[in-house]
């Protein structure tokens, strides 16, 4: 009987919460990209266009452009994932008492200013940056390298750089959960330790490791900031298209045509994702 | 939630009291400046809300507080002031100032109540005249032209399609603003600004998605464009006189241009809100904006002009009057000034911009 | 313990990254103490005069207190909840299930500055004052599906028998919760607490359009790049933030230790 009473106290709260606060927020910025223009009052009502739909369509580079931002988030998850699961994995099984004290020093950095610490990697990366004058020190090259900054790969490596604290938690949460007795179980059965691995400890993880990708990925098919101050004049990513159309350009009724087409585009990624895995899973 | 507020209140409450016991005894209406409470909202640009900004007000009237709201552009100011932003002042510059009066969004001001206004020269005051009617209060102005490294570029730049010559590759900083590219481009095919057709649109698209294979970056602020001047990786961007001043005081050899189709100009204005019931306090801010220690700290501090010309006829500094170009008589009259976009140019230009940032 | 002695490559593989992910830091610390304003190599000279200015700075303090004063209220909330939401997932079966778990998801694939406008939107409709408030409740919304990731994936794994168990013995649902659940979880709830807190702390598009009169640190700083003059000043800031989150840390490991 309880158990059902808990159900309200579990349900209505984060119902409330989110309907409020994010469907209806979202609802309204669906209604508004069928505004014609951004003319006149911003309450006012007006006449459904398919304006805003139209241009967008006919405009080629924007669809490229929403395609690539996508290929670069995919790099950018599969890079991070794959180079915090070691670290997940020392955390979880190497750290012992230490492995608190481990995890927050994993996120230490993570708690200075991501704008500063991509201007940091901006002073890195540079002609006169830490990496160039330390190939030029040891001689290995003549000219400071420009093709570290302001293009795509910047944009990428500093986004993976980014990432890494944040993807580590999901695959330590999941890795945290194993019981280490299926290891010397496994152990004792003869299994060396790359199968302990792949049988075990990888499967097992996978949860967590599709949960650190998928955290990683979404958010970076809009992200604007790091393309912003290390991309330069061709690192340009979806979202700083819509960024400006919001605060460059008062054109909200664009920037929301925009954004509902890459949710809407996302969610199609993440549908197939979804069920792409479901057949995996049935096929073991 | 502001844990002042209520002491606030009762302090209002006791002098409000306090004023009107006077004013039954037969005490002068007016209060008197020391004792002025109440409190204003500013919409501004970072910095801004810096004390210094507006010392006098603080000084005259240290009984006042002023709230500030910062905007990050002036798109975002316009739409922040449109979606019903309740700040009594705001910061708009010249380029934008149409959309504030077509949709209703400033009060007229009575400029006989700003004690400073006859300070302000006559093609400032207009700055902010629309339709015969003083909405606009020109606050700080300043050029954009061609800064570029002497020593990286000893021929010089005598104009403005330097941005866009293929000789400085790679060494081209432009500002991010799609109307800026639209007035570079008019200023060097000779286009008229306030008419730029659908053609000279497109064209003006495809020079710029082409001047990305020259452009190293696109900045967003003074400090990018500062920085990558400093270092070295670039030798010529568009610029306001602020960051030539900076680099100037740094002694990294600048030349700041006066290009053949002429240097533009931008004014930065104050407008109060329409329906603000703080009508008075924001005419008596907009004064103390105009006087003299603001100014001269807008001058001395962020290398911009002022329009109060008594302020910029006490320059002595000599970094500063190369940046105004102060003891160059014929400055202004080649000068372009940045005229009022209309909401379908906003619209165009911004888009096309996009465009380029996009493309492939 | 035969499965994991010590693993000398892992070991190396995670310190190696570790410094590659505070060279920023350094570099940052660096122009902390850097002569000059603007930043470039080599440095032109010493200075602790940036952290004395950074002292006299209200705005800047202010900022940082009100981003700290945000992300622990939103954090917190978003455990609380997104807590709720795991449970609600891995333990119930009631037909809105799905919609309410995608909800709970899906701030994760609105761009931020999406959903920035969207609550501006609202907040003008209602006529809500921007505040410190509005960008709390923006930051719970995002922060709420890494909870309910972390959360869930450990609730997920974790076997239900033992509150059918517990429930059997005579203990009430809540009391279960209490008493065998969420100790089970703490270490789930607490990573999901921080993910949740450092999401909120550095967030700047939300913050950027909800804060009004009160700007959070990323907005502040955002807003200070305009002026050269002032970085260093930031840069600063952000230095000790990280020294003071590093000496609780190491504070903490000692108390941890001599326990």
């Amino acid at each position: 009987m309880d158990r059902r009473a808990t159900f309200w106290v579990l349900y209505l709260p984060p119902l409330l919460l989110l309907g409020a606060f994010f469907l209806i927020p979202l609802l309204l910025m669906f209604v508004y990209s069928f505004r014609a223009d951004m003319h006149g009052s911003f309450f006012q009502l007006w006449q459904p266009s398919l304006n805003q739909y139209t241009k967008l369509i006919s405009t080629g580079s924007y669809w490229r452009l929403l395609g690539v931002s996508s290929l670069m988030a995919l790099v950018i998850s599969i890079s991070a994932v794959v180079l915090s699961y070691p670290i997940a994995y020392f955390i979880a099984f190497y750290g012992r008492q230490r492995a608190g004290f481990y995890l927050v020093l994993l996120l230490v950095p993570f708690w200075t200013s991501y704008l500063l610490r991509v201007m940091a990697w901006k002073i890195m990366l540079g002609t006169e940056g830490v990496i160039n004058s330390f190939l030029l020190y040891i001689n290995l090259i003549q000219e400071p390298l420009t093709a570290l900054l302001y293009n795509r790969n910047a944009v990428m490596l500093t986004l993976i750089y980014v990432w890494i604290p944040v993807a580590t938690l999901p695959i330590l949460a999941a890795l945290q959960r194993i019981d280490i007795a299926l290891f010397e179980a496994a152990a004792d059965l003869g299994a060396r330790p790359i199968h302990q691995f792949l049988r075990i400890t990888l499967p097992l993880s996978l949860p967590g490791v599709l949960a650190a990708f998928f955290m990683v990925f979404i958010p970076t098919v809009g992200e604007y900031v790091t393309p912003l101050l290390v991309g330069g004049s061709r690192g340009s990513m979806y979202g700083n298209i819509i960024q400006d159309f919001f605060t460059k350009a008062a054109n909200w009724p664009f920037g929301s045509a925009m954004s509902m087409v890459m949710l809407a585009g996302t969610l199609i990624l993440v549908a197939i994702a979804v069920r792409l895995i479901n057949v995996r899973d049935l096929l073991e | 939630m502001n844990p002042k507020k209520p002491l606030r209140y009762s302090l209002t409450g006791m002098l409000v009291a306090l004023t009107l016991i006077l004013s039954a005894c037969g005490a002068p209406a007016d209060v008197p400046p020391g004792e002025l409470t109440g409190s204003l909202s500013v919409l501004d640009w970072a910095g801004y809300d810096a004390e210094d900004f507006w010392i006098d007000f603080k000084n005259t009237y240290p009984n006042v507080t002023v709230n500030f709201e910062i905007g990050i552009s002036d798109a975002d100011i316009y739409a922040k002031m449109a979606a019903g932003n309740q700040a009594d002042i705001f910061h708009p510059y010249t380029g934008w100032l149409q959309f504030y009066v077509d949709e209703g969004l400033v009060e007229e001001i009575d400029t006989s109540k700003l004690a400073n206004w006859d300070k302000v020269p006559e093609h400032f005051k207009k700055i902010g005249q629309f339709n015969g009617k003083q909405y606009f209060i020109p606050w700080d102005w300043g050029f954009s032209s061609v800064l570029y490294r002497t020593d990286m570029i000893p021929e010089g730049v005598d104009s403005w399609d330097a941005l866009l010559d293929p000789a400085y590759a790679g060494h081209i900083s432009m500002w991010d603003d799609g109307p800026a590219a639209v007035t570079v481009s008019s200023y060097i095919h000779g286009y008229d600004e306030t008419a730029i057709t659908a053609d000279q649109l497109a064209t003006i698209k495809e020079e710029w998605i082409a001047q990305r294979d020259s452009n190293l970056f696109y900045w967003a602020g003074e400090p990018e464009l500062v920085e990558g001047m400093t270092s070295g990786s670039i030798w010529a961007g568009y610029a306001w006189q602020g960051a030539y001043a900076t680099l100037l005081a740094n002694s990294i050899p600048v030349a700041y241009a006066n290009p053949k189709e002429g240097r533009n100009s931008w004014v930065g204005v104050y407008g109060i809100r329409k329906g603000t019931e703080n009508l008075d306090l924001a005419l008596k801010f907009l004064d103390a904006k105009l006087a003299e220690a603001t100014g001269n700290n807008v001058v001395n501090l962020f290398y911009y002009g002022h329009s109060n010309q008594d302020v910029m006829n006490g320059i002595t500094d000599a970094t500063l009057k190369e940046a105004f170009s102060i003891d160059d008589p014929g400055i202004l009259e080649t000068t372009n000034f940045t005229p009022n976009l209309t909401a379908e140019q906003r619209d165009a230009w911004t888009a096309m911009w996009a465009e380029v940032k996009a493309a492939p | 313990m035969t499965t994991f002695r010590n693993s000398l490559p892992l070991k190396g593989y995670f310190f190696g990254l570790i410094a590659l992910l505070y060279l920023p830091i350094v570099v940052l610390f660096l122009f902390s103490i850097n002569a000059n304003t603007y930043l470039s190599f080599p440095l032109q000279g010493l200075t602790l005069g940036w952290y004395e200015k950074l002292f006299a700075s209200d705005a800047l303090l202010r900022s940082a207190r009100n981003s700290l004063v945000v992300a622990l209220g939103s954090s917190l909330t978003a455990t609380l909840i997104g807590t709720m939401v795991s449970l609600l997932m891995t333990r119930y079966q009631f037909r809105s299930k799905g919609l309410l778990v995608a909800m709970a998801v899906l701030p994760l694939i609105v761009p931020y500055i999406v959903l920035a406008v969207a609550l501006l939107l609202l907040f003008s409709v209602l006529n809500i004052e921007r505040s410190l408030l509005t960008v709390g409740v923006a930051h719970t919304v995002v922060a709420l599906p890494y909870v309910l990731l972390i959360v869930g994936a450990r609730l997920a794994g974790f076997d239900a028998n033992i509150e059918e168990a517990a429930m059997d013995l005579g203990a009430s649902y809540p009391t279960t919760l209490r008493r065998i659940v969420i100790p089970m979880i703490a270490p789930a709830m607490i990573s999901a607490w921080l993910t949740a807190f450092t999401v909120s702390f550095d967030e700047f598009a939300l913050a950027l359009f909800l804060a009004g009169t009160q700007p959070t640190f990323p907005v502040y700083l955002y807003g200070q790049l305009r002026f050269a003059n002032r970085l260093p000043i930031m840069i600063s800031l952000a230095v000790l933030m990280m020294i003071g989150t590093l000496a609780l840390v190491l504070i903490a490991e000692r108390m941890r230790r001599s326990d």
